[in-house]
């Protein structure tokens, strides 16, 4: 695990270019948002935890529920 | 129209959002609503409103808030049983209907390059109450090329049953995660998220049982779901985004990898085309595939001699989802936006990679839609 997560960092940053603020354009785009409609996401991520046995999310804090 | 007003009611409760709108130092924001269709054939439906907000204001400040209405109807299945000779899922209750109300909050400040949050979240049903806080830093580095990300999470929960008034059962967690979001040109991004959990607590699903028949005719075996009083649970989450600007669509792919200590081990991918039509219209065709393996404890029939712990809960079984989705999107102004998705989730035992998926497993089969609205500002 501790080897795939450091290659996952060199692929990410060996990988990169440093982009300038006026270059970013592209990456403003709804479609680029790594959090476009949370609460949309949230409530989808609902729906599979309550009838999968995996969870976990690029967040923490939120609350959980019966699910039965 | 109950849950519209339930709904309604909860969103006055959190003067949080009214507070900077009113003191008129709103920068930039949004508030919507939607509701969210869920319907399983044969078993369960549920329908949920969806009210959130988010805006900035002030020097730095963001809120966040969100509050929803879970309403569940029909019926959960209770029982596993090898009555007829192989085991078979039986809904042995009466259609319920149970309701569910949840609200967060995240109030967040950016610090020069750092932004620290915190959040409170709220689930409450009657049959089980869970309470979470979070603590978020976020920095970001080398002209905001890179985010880096630290946030704690603590939920404290209390199970009980509605067939058994005495049980009142606590279930603590601990989250943790770290995670780093790289721009990789100016038309890709990365990010990557580690999330690990240990849990302590009462896990039983209080109203799963098995009810196991033995070929030599003995008296059947009964166990009610027991499952371990601790979980510990690490994901790994990682989403790539690209443009392509010739037909400027992006792109999307995310990748979860999940394991815990009750053997579990899954797999999540997603891959969605997210697609500008014109000038209002966004199309957002998905598909997501799940697969996990069972849970050491699971088991639909009840070994000799029996064991302390077991579940006959299918959700821990060997099994493999595939989810196709589509969401539309019509920017009406400036201001207003209306949005759409509908969906079809299939879980089935012949749907688990590499095969091998749990001959008991009940093909799962739901469709879903959301409808919403929402305006900025």
């Amino acid at each position: 695990m501790k080897r795939l997560l450091a290659s996952l960092l060199a692929l990410a940053l060996a990988g990169c270019a440093s982009v300038a603020p006026y270059q970013r354009g592209y990456l403003a785009r709804p479609g680029m948002s790594f959090e476009e409609s949370a609460a949309m996401a949230k409530t989808m991520e609902k729906v599979f935890v309550a009838k999968e046995a995996a969870s976990g999310s690029a967040s923490v804090g939120g609350s959980g529920c019966g699910c039965n | 129209m109950a849950a519209i007003d339930s709904l309604l009611k909860a969103a006055f409760a959190l003067p949080i959002l009214a507070i900077p709108a009113r003191a008129g130092a709103v920068e930039a924001g949004e508030v919507g609503m939607s509701v969210l269709g869920y319907k399983e054939q044969g078993l369960m439906k549920v329908t949920e409103p969806v009210a959130w907000g988010w805006m900035q204001f002030g020097d730095g400040w963001e809120v966040r808030a969100n509050v929803a209405v879970d309403i569940v109807t029909g019926a959960s299945p209770e029982l596993v049983t090898n009555v007829t000779g192989k085991p078979v899922q039986v809904v042995t209750g009466a259609s319920v209907e149970d309701r569910r109300t949840l609200w967060d909050v995240k109030v967040a400040k950016r610090i020069g390059e750092a932004t620290i949050g915190v959040s409170g979240a709220r689930s409450d049903e009657h049959d089980y109450l869970s309470k979470a806080f979070g603590l978020e830093a976020k920095y970001d580095l080398d002209d905001r090329n890179t985010t880096l990300t630290a946030a704690y999470g603590r939920l404290k929960d209390r199970v009980r049953s509605h067939d058994d008034p005495t049980l009142d059962e606590p279930r603590d967690t601990d989250e943790y995660l770290l995670g780093i979001a790289q721009v990789l040109s100016p038309v890709a991004a990365v990010q990557s998220t580690l999330q690990w959990s240990r849990g302590d607590g009462y896990y039983n699903d209080p109203y799963k049982h098995t009810r196991t028949f033995y070929p030599d005719g003995g008296v059947p075996a009964f166990a009610v779901d027991t499952r371990p009083s601790h979980r510990d649970s690490l994901a790994w989450i990682t989403r790539y985004r690209h443009h392509f600007p010739a037909s400027a669509g992006t792109l999307q792919l995310e990748y979860r990898y999940y394991r815990d200590d009750w053997g579990i081990r899954a797999h999540t991918f997603e891959v969605g085309w997210h697609q500008p039509v014109g000038e209002r219209w966004t199309l957002r065709p998905a598909l997501r595939y799940y697969t996990q393996s069972q849970a050491d404890f699971y088991t639909p029939v009840i070994p000799q001699p029996q064991p302390a712990i077991l579940s006959s809960d299918q959700r821990l079984a060997t099994f493999g989802g595939l989810s196709p989705s589509l969401r539309a999107q019509l920017q009406l102004d400036d201001r207003w936006r209306v949005e759409g998705t509908i969906g079809y989730i299939e879980n089935a035992s012949r749907l688990r990679l590499g095969g091998g998926g749990s001959e008991a497993f009940v093909t799962l089969r739901a469709y879903y839609g959301i409808v919403g609205v929402s305006r900025s500002f």
